[in-house]
């Protein structure tokens, strides 16, 4: 990933494995994953359950430790243990819209509350005045009202309780937003709401998405670059459309092939593709993941790229 | 936008009419605003009962704090007139008012020194309700305190974990024993004694619910945006706690009542210059047949005070879940 030094990268990932529990428990969650997102760009991590798409992004948010590697934002290490005054820079700096918008306001508090505590914690405003304008200004541009401020969040719909999520991360202005299945729990109606909201903060405001999410239609809609995780391990990253139009490794193409037609007669008769990982002979060649150009990287052994980059070459 | 005309042919042209689409109108909540301790306060009185019995707690309060500011008892007291003629000492209601001129505060006879047994009944009720109340608030505060700290530290949780198990282990009785024999019998030892390890059940107690709320996802959305655990602690925890807290003082209260009358009753409790329900109870317990009437009326205030601050404590416990708030 050497190429793309014309671009800014606003957070890399080095190497980074994720392991949970000790010793001989240990289980590895991700193995040595490495990609950089790029400023002001929406870069997607798809996988199937399990496979380790919110643990990558809890620990570029710190929930979750790295146990190798180093991740750095605008080329400073926030890995492991950070200086204070670091630490809070990147709380500040980089955001978290969760997936279930009902678990993740807290139910005793009013929205006032839960919009402000960010900036109550970074003290973002000059004097009270100051506060209330930021807060009144950002839920009107999430399409609430002000008067909404003074309720609980038992009374808002899903759409709207996700609405105030994302509210409380965009107030405290950060760079990077890491957006955790933002849509998955909400209703196929109101989807259009919030990823529209999405696109208009990231034109507005300049921001940066890592967007985690497995319904792979609403990924094209919104991303520019797209990496497909499985078990842990990236199997592919490219530009968008790029993957759509050209995926190499099998696991894409099963994902592909899962995508529904809404057409009765040729989704009967689609013939899904099903991935089997025993299908890969790593005993001796272990596999990297491997730049083949056009800014794709394919993870596989050296006889695999091979075939992988003949493959891109005759479509 | 101009709207294309739609042409209607069943008879209801003109009775409808495009309205514009308000995307903020929609968004309007029309619910009467929420607050959360006036709903506490609308589900308790809903409940006809609650009144009674909150009612019959205020009574008892009252007789107990207000009533021996006017009526003030001391045992051995010598403005008791009737201190010199021992004809009057235990006598039943009936055998005072046959030779005396009826007075209220006889109502129920006489005590051992001729005393009012009305008065001595309250004044032993106050002794007895600030016991519960201080201990409970002593206890509550320290247990909730070290209980949140139990629950949100995993060290502290290790080193805490070990104490309980071993202090859990002692026997309370045998505890209070030997403390009565080192410090003494009294007011304040007493409430030391029922705090020194009173605390840590409670503790653990919060400490097992402060786990099951730790982990929800918004307190993980709480630290992204940076608040300190403290905070944490305070905005997110112990409001979903309020229900839980409120059920267990409504069963402290009442057991530091019982826990009076039966350490005084096994001799270990206030000492005999304490006028306490306990104590009353102990002095007439070994005459009860023949004196009923010192026996029971101790008995029966201990009972309904136990059975009032629970009904109470509970239906406050349950009304303050705002899950009871529809």
């Amino acid at each position: 990933m050497t190429d793309n030094n014309e671009k800014d990268v606003i957070i890399s990932l080095r190497n980074v494995d994720i392991s949970f529990g000790r010793g001989k428990k240990a289980f590895k969650a991700v193995s040595n994953a490495s990609f950089d997102i790029y400023r002001g760009e929406t870069f997607s991590l798809v996988g199937e359950s399990g496979s380790g798409k919110t643990t990558i992004g809890r620990a570029i948010i710190r929930i979750n430790q790295c146990s190798a590697g180093e991740i750095l934002f605008n080329g400073q290490r926030i890995s492991g243990k950070l200086s204070h005054s670091l630490e809070r820079e990147v709380i500040r700096k980089i955001q978290m819209v969760f997936q279930d918008p009902a678990a993740s306001l807290n139910e005793r508090a009013t929205i006032e509350y839960i919009i402000s505590e960010g900036l109550y914690n970074f003290h973002l405003y000059e004097n009270e005045k100051d506060r209330i304008e930021k807060i009144e200004k950002i839920i009107q541009e999430v399409g609430l009202l002000p008067e909404h401020l003074t309720r609980y969040p038992h009374e808002f719909s899903g759409g709207q309780r996700q609405r105030i999520g994302l509210a409380r991360a965009i107030v405290m202005e950060p760079e990077f937003i890491i957006a955790d299945e933002p849509i998955s729990a909400l209703d196929v109606s109101i989807r259009a709401q919030v990823l529209n909201l999405l696109k208009k903060f990231q034109k507005e405001k300049g921001l940066t998405y890592l967007f985690i999410a497995h319904d792979l239609s609403i990924v094209r809609f919104i991303s520019d670059r797209i990496a497909v995780i499985h078990k842990g391990d990236i199997v592919e990253i490219a530009p968008s459309e790029e993957l759509f139009n050209h995926p190499l490794h099998p696991y894409t193409k099963s994902l592909m092939s899962a995508i529904p037609v809404p057409d009765p007669l040729i989704e009967k008769n689609k013939e899904l593709f099903i991935y089997d990982q025993s299908m890969h002979d790593y005993s001796i060649n272990k596999p990297q993941l491997v730049d083949i150009g056009n800014g794709h990287f394919v993870f596989g052994n050296e006889e695999e790229i091979e075939k992988y980059k003949i493959e891109r070459g005759e479509k | 936008m101009e709207k294309e005309p739609i042409i209607m042919n069943d008879g209801l042209d003109g009775l409808f009419e495009f309205v514009d689409t308000d995307s903020f109108e929609s968004e309007k909540i029309t619910a009467p605003r929420y607050s959360y301790w006036k709903s506490v306060g609308r589900v308790f009185f809903r409940k006809k009962s609650n009144w009674v019995f909150l009612g019959i707690l205020v009574l008892i309060l009252f007789m107990s704090f207000v009533w021996p500011l006017f009526q003030p008892f001391s045992l051995n007291d010598p403005a008791n007139e009737n201190l010199l003629h021992p004809e009057t000492f235990n006598n039943s209601p009936a055998e005072y008012f046959m030779s005396h001129p009826f007075e209220f505060k006889y109502i129920l006879g006489t005590a051992s020194n001729g005393d009012s047994l009305w008065n001595k009944l309250w004044t032993a009720s106050r002794t007895s309700l600030s016991l519960a109340f201080i201990c409970t608030i002593i206890n509550m505060a320290i247990g909730i305190v070290l209980g949140a700290i139990w629950g949100l530290s995993k060290k502290f949780d290790l080193i805490m974990t070990q104490i309980y198990s071993i202090i859990g282990s002692i026997p309370s009785v045998l505890l209070f024993s030997v403390l009565s024999y080192v410090i003494g019998v009294g007011f304040w030892s007493f409430v030391l004694a029922l705090t020194v390890t009173g605390w840590l059940g409670i503790a653990f107690f919060i400490r097992t619910q402060v786990i099951i709320i730790r982990d929800r996802e918004y307190n993980l959305a709480s630290k992204t945006l940076g608040t300190n655990i403290f905070t944490i602690a305070f905005r997110n925890i112990l409001p979903f706690m309020i229900s839980v807290i409120v059920t267990l003082i409504a069963t402290e209260l009442p057991s530091y009542v019982s826990y009076e009358v039966f350490l005084s009753y096994i001799g270990i409790g206030l000492s005999a210059n304490d006028v306490s329900i306990g104590q009353m109870i102990n002095a007439a317990s070994t005459s009860w047949m023949i004196r009923p009437w010192q026996f029971w009326p101790p008995v029966i205030v201990s009972a309904v005070v136990s059975i009032v601050l629970y009904v109470v404590g509970q239906n406050v416990g349950d009304a303050s879940d705002p899950r009871t708030h529809m």
